[in-house]
């Protein structure tokens, strides 16, 4: 059942909100344990609140579009009084002490939480093999991976296992698992939607956004959690005009259809470049440092990683390893806590910041990053949206890229460009990923919901 | 290539620690990445500044130096990984 369906049901009092969470439950009590998409169950918490939801309809209160959804949350995003760990040992043991801003204004829209969803390590990784907690596996396969970071909360939406759910995307971190797993995801333009109680990865590229059943579900869920915050200093308020979004012109960058698509993924891309002819004005166009964006992204965002993390040393909360002194302790807590990818980022962040390489590394990444956006503004001076795919391959075995950190890097080649851009961009379970100007969602959505019919 | 005695003291800059297999694998990995991340090297960005925000028109916000009572000290304070009393406990600096 989408938001949508379980709202009018709702509404209509075909079903409550008590007897709905416990078909969730049921599910996931019986599949979790082999999905391995949820990390904690809130059972308590969420029939509590399904209660509450179902006695304030009984008393004759017309129902919001939200009240009584259940949702999962990627355990990368913070609920007051919940163990929020990112999938770390380091935080194994933290406990919340506030919601983040979107858990208040989900809480507030009336939402459920099922539970916190397994994810590589710090949503370092594209395949929620680095979780410390064990992978999770693909609902539609189970011998493969479900991408990541926010594998747990894609796998969840895809088995059944939540209506919908939050991620967090850096360097494609919804729209990978998304199109692995044949659900949809937003990433939404940075500065849309606060960070504020996310665990951050890479601050200048981290967004948080919604994994979902159909176009319409993302658009509720980003209508609901979008919106300015005093704790987000790069939180933007932008008041959408109302007026429906006018997409006339869709471009096809011919950099993201060369070498290493995969054949079957190209086929299913040309057949959506087919359909949305009928509706809009197809034209090719050119990014041309689509080839430079992985590169500069792994500059970049080993370089915010290496100075977000180190807060993690054991020191004011999490695990502590305790060595002869002080730096010892440091180094035996973050050694113990963290995984070898997350140890492996510090340590590539802390070489391209040292002095001596900054220019040629970090500088040379911001002024590629530059005309990686430009890029961008350039190509939507002549078109409304972007079409291209989300991934070069459909979903590899749990195990065969674990061992290889450059070719796992790779399966983010598509998705990362948009970050660096800051631009939204829209992941359909086809595998089809719309990308769009700041602040435009609403064409995305437009567009996504002509290609569902 | 990056060299042993980098990675050590690397190492020892970010306060990680690997064991001696992970080492090994650690200078091959970054060895790879670092190559492949050095075709920017060819980039021509001599038109280009240093982008420092996603977003155009972006300004850094400030807020009043002021003091405000925060309502989380006995969370935070329950998250201390040692304590003595309501201090923070950490081995000796010196």
């Amino acid at each position: 059942m989408t938001i949508l369906e379980f709202h009018e049901a709702l509404k209509n009092k075909k079903t409550s909100a008590r007897e709905t969470v416990i078909s969730y439950l049921d599910k996931i009590k019986k599949e979790n344990k082999k999905l391995n998409a949820y990390l904690e169950v809130f059972e308590k918490d969420a029939l509590e609140r399904a209660k509450e939801i179902d006695e304030k309809i009984a008393s004759g209160e017309e129902p919001g579009e939200l009240w009584g959804v259940p949702l999962a949350i990627k355990d990368n995003i913070l609920i007051r009084g919940k163990i929020a760990s990112a999938a770390s040992k380091i935080l194994g043991n933290y406990v919340a002490s506030y919601d983040a801003f979107v858990i208040k204004k989900l809480q507030k829209a009336g939402a459920i939480f099922l539970g916190r969803t397994n994810m590589d390590e710090f949503a370092m990784g594209s395949s929620t093999e680095n979780s410390a907690y064990g992978p999770t596996k693909n609902p539609r396969d189970m011998s493969r991976v479900p991408g990541g970071s926010s594998g747990g909360s894609a796998a969840a939406v895809a088995g059944g296992l939540a209506m919908a759910a939050l991620g967090s995307d850096t360097g494609g971190s919804i729209r990978q698992p998304a199109a692995f797993c044949e659900v949809v995801g937003l990433k939404p333009t940075y500065g849309a939607v606060s960070r504020s109680g996310l665990i951050a990865m890479a601050s200048s590229l981290d967004q948080i956004g919604p994994i979902a059943q159909t176009v319409e579900d993302a658009e509720i869920l980003f209508n609901a959690i979008s919106g300015k915050d005093e704790m987000d200093s790069t939180s933007v308020l932008k008041k959408s005009s109302g007026a429906a979004a006018k997409v006339k012109t869709i471009g096809i960058p011919k950099e993201y259809f060369g070498e290493g698509l995969d054949a079957g993924i190209k086929k299913s891309i040309d057949a959506i470049i087919k359909k949305l002819s009928q509706k809009y004005e197809i034209k090719e166009i050119s990014l041309p440092r689509t080839a430079d964006a992985l590169s500069c992204y792994y500059i970049i965002m080993p370089a915010e990683v290496s100075s977000n993390m180190a807060r993690y040393d054991g020191v004011r909360y999490g695990a502590r390893e305790n060595g002869e002194d002080l730096v010892e302790t440091y180094k035996k807590s973050r050694g113990e806590g963290l995984g070898l990818e997350v140890r492996r980022r510090v340590l590539l962040g802390t070489y391209v910041l040292s002095a001596g390489y900054y220019d040629a590394y970090y500088s040379k990444a911001q002024r590629v990053r530059a005309l990686v956006a430009e890029d961008f503004k350039k190509a939507f001076a002549g078109v409304d949206l972007i079409l291209a795919p989300t991934v070069p391959t459909s979903p590899f075995k749990i195990g065969e890229k674990i061992n290889d950190p450059m070719a796992m890097y790779l399966s983010d080649i598509y998705t990362i460009p948009a970050n660096l851009a800051g631009v939204p961009a829209l992941t359909l379970p086809s595998g089809a990923q719309l990308i769009a100007p700041h602040f435009e969602e609403r064409r995305l959505f437009e567009a996504g919901k002509f290609l569902e019919q | 290539m990056i060299s042993k005695a980098e990675i050590e003291h690397l190492k020892d800059l970010a306060r990680v620690e690997f064991g001696a297999k992970e080492t090994e694998k650690l200078a091959k990995d970054l060895g790879e990445i670092l190559e492949y991340v050095d075709k920017l090297k060819s980039a021509d960005v001599s038109n280009a500044p240093e982008m420092t925000h996603a977003l155009e028109g972006v300004k850094n916000i400030m807020r009043l130096d002021s003091d405000k009572k925060s309502e989380l000290s006995k969370e935070l304070i329950d998250a201390f990984p040692e304590k003595e009393n309501n201090y923070l406990k950490v081995k000796a600096i010196l």
